[in-house]
Parts: structure tokens; C-alpha cells; sequence
């Protein structure tokens, strides 16, 4: 093994520890393993862990745990996105039609998907979980084309990025308990 | 046809169940005639939704006054009209998500496919056919158009296409199911009585077996239903993982006279089918093997497992064996949500089942459909003697539309099953026989030619229910004089060769249904001829989606798989189209595709059919009968 290599990715490793480290008000480590190598299973390695490091739930989690937390992240930003989305209809008025949609979606997000794949988790039915997230990032997507279909400038378009790749990081999560 | 269930009476005001929406104004709906606790959460969910979008929209108090919303508001608390969650569609009108109406979305409810009024339905749970009745339970979550905590819904039918829907079977009412009332199937005794096995979701999410049986036999709707005292029958034995043991099959009699259930489940990734005998459905004994293990499949859900005859063409009770018999083994897939099926030999004795074709397992082989299909279930139709398979179809478009239609999946018309006595290889379905009665209006078309490269509209009255059966023949002449072939076209692959668009020398060629005028939408359904360079043909069946409808939202996936054609048979194909579910059948039910479509032009009296060759060498002939379907009584 190449000594050199070895320490530099200690090194990197223990940067992206200070950095969590400071990013995190309490430090978690719980299964570190457990999150770490789940992480490395989604398409967002470093969305993942950053969302799953700063839950002190995921100290004690098992996957399911892991698959909740991530449920939930989901569910914060899609709530916030409708708080947003209240906000800039009134600065915006020029965007109520596409911006009421967007709240109905984010509705369907919050009331439906999110609902529904806790409850699969928690029951062991992990497919409908995994469904209610491939919605969810199928709802951040037509959020975006309600703008850009009427030739509008997204406000949200952040936004919907972020919920829809914390979305996909859940159903990654989700598919391993199936 | 009454669907209101006297039990769900209480609690008018119940509360939202899910967390209290922004801008909503706390005001709760009153509910008056036929209150029904599940209507009345979604519709406070539905009312706290339009609340919402209220909210957004009287900011801006010059586009709606807050007059007008106070009229709107109150439209919305019609739930002693019945209507429900439709009531918020007038408000939403133009507002509703690009580029979905309500006229499109009312128009995707399907006219002769069974679901229930409203909310989420998933798999089909004991169908049975007794005194007189057939009974399909179903999964049912009552309070909204998205699973969650499930009830058994029931409907009953003289025959299997009207239905008349019944209360609630089963509820969540023991800490046995408290999480969920799961999927189960029926058996018959042979004196007559009913036994019904399910799995339980317990208080702490642990998968059990509960057994339930009518309350009282004499009564041929089966109301009510009594869940044994003695409940749970089964836990996951050791070495299960406490979630992966659910969905317990019909019984059927082992040689020493014993009852005999098989259940899905899986070890590691091992897909395996648990194997347990009873005398009384009280209490079971486990065997050391399994009926089957698949490794790599995962986990196994809905099991079936029945007898096929290998001469004869009826379908058989679940407890027949013997020489002239083979068994299927189906299970449906958690991993990938597909229902495969293979065709093997049962030993009783052991209580295990191989297959003729390892290469054709269980999970890695054969299908029963190739589009979307999950969680069926056979049953034996001792009244007609014939095996009779249900499956759930679910939704293929966003939550957000299915909270606007207020609905979420439906039933596929249920198929009989037999053994393909040509090839052997493979079961045939059907869709029963009762379907026809819908039939009214037939126009037929005789020996058109269709040139390589055309299309030709077929004039219909109308197109969003329809039988279409076609034959085709493939100009021979071509078909012989064709020599730049190579395998490269054998290995064909519906999914990843372009759909319908893409041209080779001997297809596509079929039928487009759903389809508007100028084609921007349109669902073709299509054979593909390929031939080798050893000079043999191999024949494709595909429904491509992905020219279905303008919208983005919705799945556009292209289905199909190879279709066995023996030597001096036609084409043909059977396409059942009913609105936003297109089924097709090749080759008598050798392989079919079950499709969901959401078309926003190709609908009403813009919906159209044309048969189509897009093949670049060879002339099609076709012969076609179409009829128009009548809508059942669901």
C-alpha cells in the first residue's frame, strides 16, 4: 500500500471530519459504518451524509432509521418550499399560476408521499415508501416546467433541485430495505 | 350500488391525518347525510388544500375577491353531495397543474375496469366464487388516493363485470392488524364453509397470519366478518425477518388429507416460498424445505400457486394433482414490482415444486404481463370451471393528479388461465369470457393492405372504450426474398430499440390507439418480425408510451417482450382499451402488456385508432373487428 496516498486520504478524511464537525452542533457518531456505507450506496454521497449526521437520531438508526431521516429532510424542505412559495406569490403576483401549482404539488409531497412512505417504512413495505419518493422528485420536476413551460424564470429552481435530489437520496436508501 | 357503511358513522369532524396545512383557516367541514369518517379526513385534507390555495390566491385580492372565495369555499364542503374531493376542481379550473383539467383527468375514469369510488385500491385479496356471488376483496385505503393504512374493501358480481359495492370487510381493529389489514386469499371447505388466511401488520409493524370467516355462511354477500380469537395463527418462524413473511396463498389438500399454504418471504436475497400444513387453519406445521427458492430475486410477495392441466380446457381446484397435471409457481417481485411465473413439477410428498426450465425460473423468466401488472391472484371458478386471475394496476401519473381525481388504481379484467397446449412452454390468458356481453356497435375491416411505410385511419364512432381483435399477415413473398439479415435484429429489445418509430425490414406493425388526429399522441401496439440469418423468424409484441401524451409528468415507458408463433399461424392481437388503461393480448394470451396512458388531446371524441406499417420492406394485411365497449355497472 502506497504510504503516501494513505495519509493524504487520512488527511482528506479528516477535513471532511472538521468541516462536518462545524457544520454539526452536537457531533453524532453513532454507526458511522452503517451511515458511511449507505451514503456510498446513493447518488449523493455527500447530501446524504450531511443530512444524516446532523439528525441525533441517526446515532442509534438502523436502515430503516436511516430511510426515515431521510424522509423527513424530505418533508422539511418540501414544507419550507411551500412557505417560499407563499412568500414570492406576493412578491411575484405574475407567477400565481405557476406558482399555484407548485403549491399543490408540494402539497401532494407533504400530505400523500411523505405520509404514505413513513408508513411503509414503519410497516415493512418499503415499495410504497420508495414510490412515494420517486414521486416526490417527479413533483420537483414538473414544479421547475410549470416556469419554464409559460417561458418564466424559476424562482424555485434551487429548490426543487434540492428536494429532488434529497428525494432520490431517500428512495436509494429505501430500495435497500426491499 | 350503496357504499356507505353504517360502522364509519361517527366522528363527523374527525381530524386532517396529516399535519395542519399552511394558510388554512382551521375551519372545520360539516358533514350530513352518509357521513363517512374516511370521506370526511379527506375532505377536511381536501378542504385544508383548497384552503391553501385560497390563501395563495386572495392575497392578490384584484384577481379573486375574498366574496367569490367564500362561495368557492363553501361549494367545497359538499360532502353530503357525495362528491367529495371533486368539489375543489371548480376553483382550481384553469389553475390546475400544467396541463392537466378536470375534463382530461374525469376522462381517464375507466368505464368497465373495476375500482372502487374512490381513494387508493391495491392488490386483489380473496376472490372467491360462493352462493351465487363472486367476491373480490381488495386492498382499500378509504381516506385517500395514496396507500397507507389498509382495510379490506369488498364488491360482489354475478359476473365479474358489474359490480355492486359492499362496506368495509375487514378494519384495523385488533393490535393483530392495528398497522394495516394485508393481503390474504380464500378456501373453500368441503363442506362448503369459507376460511379466509391474511397477514396482519401488528401494533409493532411484525407481519402475522390472522384467520377470518363469515359471520354468517347462509348470507351469499358475506357482510360481516369475524376475525378468530385466537389471532395470530402464524409468526414469522425463526430465521424470517419479522417483515418479510406476509401474504398467505389459497389452501389446498396434501396427500395425507392435511391443508397445505405456502407464503412468501425471502433469506438474504434469496426469493423463497415458506411451506406449512394444518388440519384446522388454527394451527400449522412448518416444513423443512421450501416450496421453491429463486437466489438474486429477493423478496417474494402475493404467491400463488395452482394446478394446470395439461389436456384439458378447464381450470382446476387448487387441490388437484396427478399425471395429467402441471403446477404454476407465481410470485410477485418487491424488487422490480413485476408478477412472474414459471411452469413446473409439484411433489407432494416433499411439498416441493421445480421447474421444467431452470433458465425459465421463477423471477428470472416468463411473465404474466409485460407492461404494469403486480400482486395478482387466481382463484377457481367452480361455478364455470375455469381459473380466474385478478391483478391490481396501478397509476403510472403524479400523486398530485390522483389527489385531483380523487382515485388511484383500478383492477385488470380478470383473465382465465390455461396451459398453452401448443407450445407447452407458457400458460395462456384471456380476458373472461362475461367482457363480451359489453360488446355493442362492431365495425369491421376485411383484408386491408397496408403498404410498408403507411397509415390508415380506421373510422370509428367514438374510441375510449373499445375490443379491438386483428389478424395480420406479413406479405411472404418479402418475408422469403429478405437476405440482409443479421442476429443483430433477433435480439431485438422493445424497450431499448426506439418504440414504434424506430423501422426495421419486417416491422413494426400494428394498431395506434389513443391516438389524435395529427399523431401528437398516440399509443401504438405492435408486432416486430425479426429474421435470423439461420433464417427463422422471431416476433416481438410491444405497447410503446412514449408518444402517449403531451404531458411530462406521467410514465412513457415502453413495454413488450418476444411472443411464440407456431409454424402456419396468423398474427393477432386483442387490444381492450378503456379509457386511461390500454390491455393487449398477442397470440390468444401468450404475452400480454397492460398500459397506462394519460393522453390531454387524444381523449373524447379526439381519441382515434389507426392501423400502422412501419416496417421498410414488407406489405401487412390485416383483418380487423372493433367494437365498442358499454360501460359496466362499477
Amino acid at each position: 500500500m502506497n504510504h503516501t496516498t494513505n495519509t493524504s486520504s487520512i488527511n482528506m478524511k479528516l477535513l471532511l471530519l472538521l468541516i462536518l464537525l462545524s457544520l454539526t452542533p452536537t457531533p453524532i457518531f453513532g454507526d458511522k459504518t452503517l451511515i458511511e456505507t449507505t451514503c456510498r450506496a446513493t447518488p449523493s454521497y455527500n447530501l446524504c451524509m450531511s443530512t444524516l449526521l446532523t439528525n441525533p437520531k441517526s446515532s442509534t438508526a438502523d436502515l430503516t432509521d436511516l430511510g426515515l431521516i431521510m424522509v423527513g429532510a424530505t418533508k422539511a424542505k418540501a414544507t419550507r418550499a411551500i412557505q417560499q412559495i407563499k412568500s414570492i406569490y406576493r412578491s411575484h403576483p405574475e407567477l400565481r399560476r405557476s406558482l399555484t401549482e407548485c403549491g399543490q404539488m408540494y402539497i401532494a409531497v407533504v400530505r400523500a408521499d411523505v405520509p404514505s412512505a413513513v408508513q411503509a417504512l414503519d410497516g415493512g413495505q418499503p415499495k410504497f415508501a420508495e414510490d412515494g419518493m420517486a414521486d416526490t422528485a417527479v413533483e420537483a420536476q414538473a414544479c421547475e416546467r410549470s416556469f419554464t413551460e409559460r417561458g418564466e424564470k424559476s424562482p424555485l429552481t434551487k429548490v426543487n433541485r434540492d428536494i429532488e435530489s434529497v428525494a432520490n437520496v431517500a428512495r436509494a436508501i429505501i430500495r435497500m430495505l426491499l | 350500488m350503496a357504499s356507505s357503511s353504517p360502522s364509519d358513522l361517527e366522528n363527523p369532524h374527525a381530524t386532517c391525518s396529516y399535519a395542519p396545512l399552511p394558510g388554512g383557516t382551521g375551519d372545520e367541514p360539516t358533514v350530513s347525510r352518509h357521513p363517512k369518517k374516511s370521506a370526511a379526513i379527506f375532505l377536511v385534507c381536501a378542504f385544508l388544500s383548497l384552503a391553501f390555495v385560497v390563501a395563495l390566491i386572495g392575497v392578490d385580492k384584484a384577481e379573486l375577491n375574498t366574496n367569490e372565495a367564500a362561495v368557492v369555499l363553501s361549494r367545497g364542503r359538499g360532502v353530503d353531495k357525495g362528491v367529495s374531493e371533486k368539489s375543489f376542481r371548480p376553483l382550481l379550473g384553469a389553475e390546475n397543474s400544467y396541463p392537466w383539467s378536470s375534463n382530461m383527468l374525469d376522462w381517464q375514469r375507466t368505464g368497465f375496469h373495476f375500482q372502487p369510488k374512490n381513494n387508493w385500491m391495491n392488490d386483489p385479496n380473496g376472490p372467491v366464487f360462493y352462493k351465487g356471488w363472486y367476491h373480490l376483496f381488495y386492498q382499500y385505503h378509504p381516506d385517500a388516493p395514496v396507500w397507507g393504512k389498509i382495510v379490506w374493501g369488498h364488491a360482489v358480481s354475478k359476473d365479474l363485470v358489474n359490480w355492486r359495492h359492499l362496506p368495509i370487510a375487514m378494519e384495523t381493529d385488533q393490535w393483530y392488524d392495528e398497522q394495516g389489514v394485508w393481503t390474504g386469499s380464500a378456501t373453500i371447505l368441503p363442506d362448503g364453509q369459507l376460511v379466509v388466511l391474511y397477514t396482519g401488520s401488528t401494533n409493532e409493524s411484525v407481519q402475522v397470519q390472522n384467520l377470518a370467516y363469515p359471520a354468517d355462511p347462509s348470507d351469499p354477500l358475506l357482510i360481516n366478518w369475524v376475525k378468530y380469537p385466537g389471532n395470530p395463527v402464524l409468526v414469522p418462524p425463526p430465521g424470517i425477518d419479522e417483515k418479510d413473511f406476509r401474504d398467505p396463498t389459497t389452501a389446498w389438500k396434501t396427500p395425507e388429507g392435511k391443508w397445505r399454504i405456502t407464503i412468501g418471504s425471502k433469506v438474504n436475497k434469496t426469493g423463497i416460498s415458506l411451506v406449512y400444513d394444518t388440519e384446522d387453519f388454527k394451527s400449522f406445521e412448518l416444513l423443512d424445505q421450501v416450496l421453491h427458492a429463486v437466489p438474486g430475486t429477493g423478496m417474494w410477495e402475493c404467491v400463488d400457486f395452482y394446478p394446470i392441466s395439461k389436456q384439458g380446457e378447464n381450470g382446476l381446484d387448487t387441490s388437484i394433482d396427478g399425471p395429467g397435471v402441471k403446477h404454476v409457481v407465481k410470485a410477485s417481485m418487491d424488487d422490480d414490482r413485476n408478477d412472474y411465473y414459471s411452469i413446473g413439477t409439484y411433489d407432494a410428498l416433499k411439498g416441493k415444486w421445480t421447474p421444467d426450465n431452470p433458465a425459465s425460473d421463477v423471477g428470472i423468466g416468463l411473465r404474466y404481463d409485460y407492461g404494469i401488472y403486480y400482486a395478482s391472484k387466481t382463484f377457481y371458478d367452480q361455478d364455470k370451471q375455469r381459473r380466474v386471475l385478478w391483478s391490481w394496476i396501478k397509476e403510472t401519473d403524479t400523486e398530485a393528479s390522483d389527489i385531483s381525481k380523487g382515485w388511484a388504481s383500478l383492477m385488470g379484467v380478470p383473465r382465465t388461465i390455461l396451459l398453452d397446449k401448443k407450445t407447452q412452454t407458457n400458460i395462456i390468458q384471456w380476458p373472461v369470457e362475461e367482457i363480451n356481453r359489453l360488446r355493442t356497435n362492431a365495425t369491421v375491416f376485411k383484408n386491408l393492405v397496408v403498404e410498408a411505410g403507411s397509415l390508415v385511419p380506421l373510422e370509428l364512432p367514438a374510441a375510449s372504450q373499445l375490443d379491438i381483435v386483428a389478424e395480420f399477415e406479413l406479405d411472404e413473398a418479402t418475408v422469403m426474398r429478405l437476405n440482409d439479415v443479421s442476429d443483430a435484429d433477433v435480439a431485438y429489445d422493445c424497450a431499448k430499440n426506439g418504440g414504434a418509430a424506430t423501422r426495421g425490414a419486417l416491422g413494426p406493425f400494428g394498431i395506434t390507439v389513443l391516438a389524435h388526429e395529427g399523431l401528437i399522441e398516440h399509443t401504438p401496439v405492435y408486432f416486430y418480425v425479426a429474421k435470423g440469418v439461420d433464417g427463422n423468424l422471431k416476433t416481438f409484441f410491444c405497447a410503446d408510451q412514449s408518444r402517449s401524451s403531451s404531458a411530462m409528468d406521467v410514465d412513457k415507458s415502453i413495454y413488450g417482450n418476444v411472443v411464440p408463433v407456431m409454424k402456419g399461424e396468423k398474427l393477432s392481437m386483442r387490444i381492450l382499451v378503456d379509457h386511461s388503461i390500454v390491455e393487449s393480448f398477442a397470440q390468444g394470451g401468450r404475452t400480454c402488456i397492460t398500459s397506462r396512458v394519460y393522453p390531454t388531446k387524444a381523449i373524447y371524441n379526439n381519441a382515434q385508432v389507426f392501423l400502422f406499417n412501419n416496417a421498410t420492406a414488407a406489405t401487412v394485411t390485416a383483418s380487423l373487428s372493433i367494437w365498442q365497449m358499454k360501460s359496466a355497472q362499477i
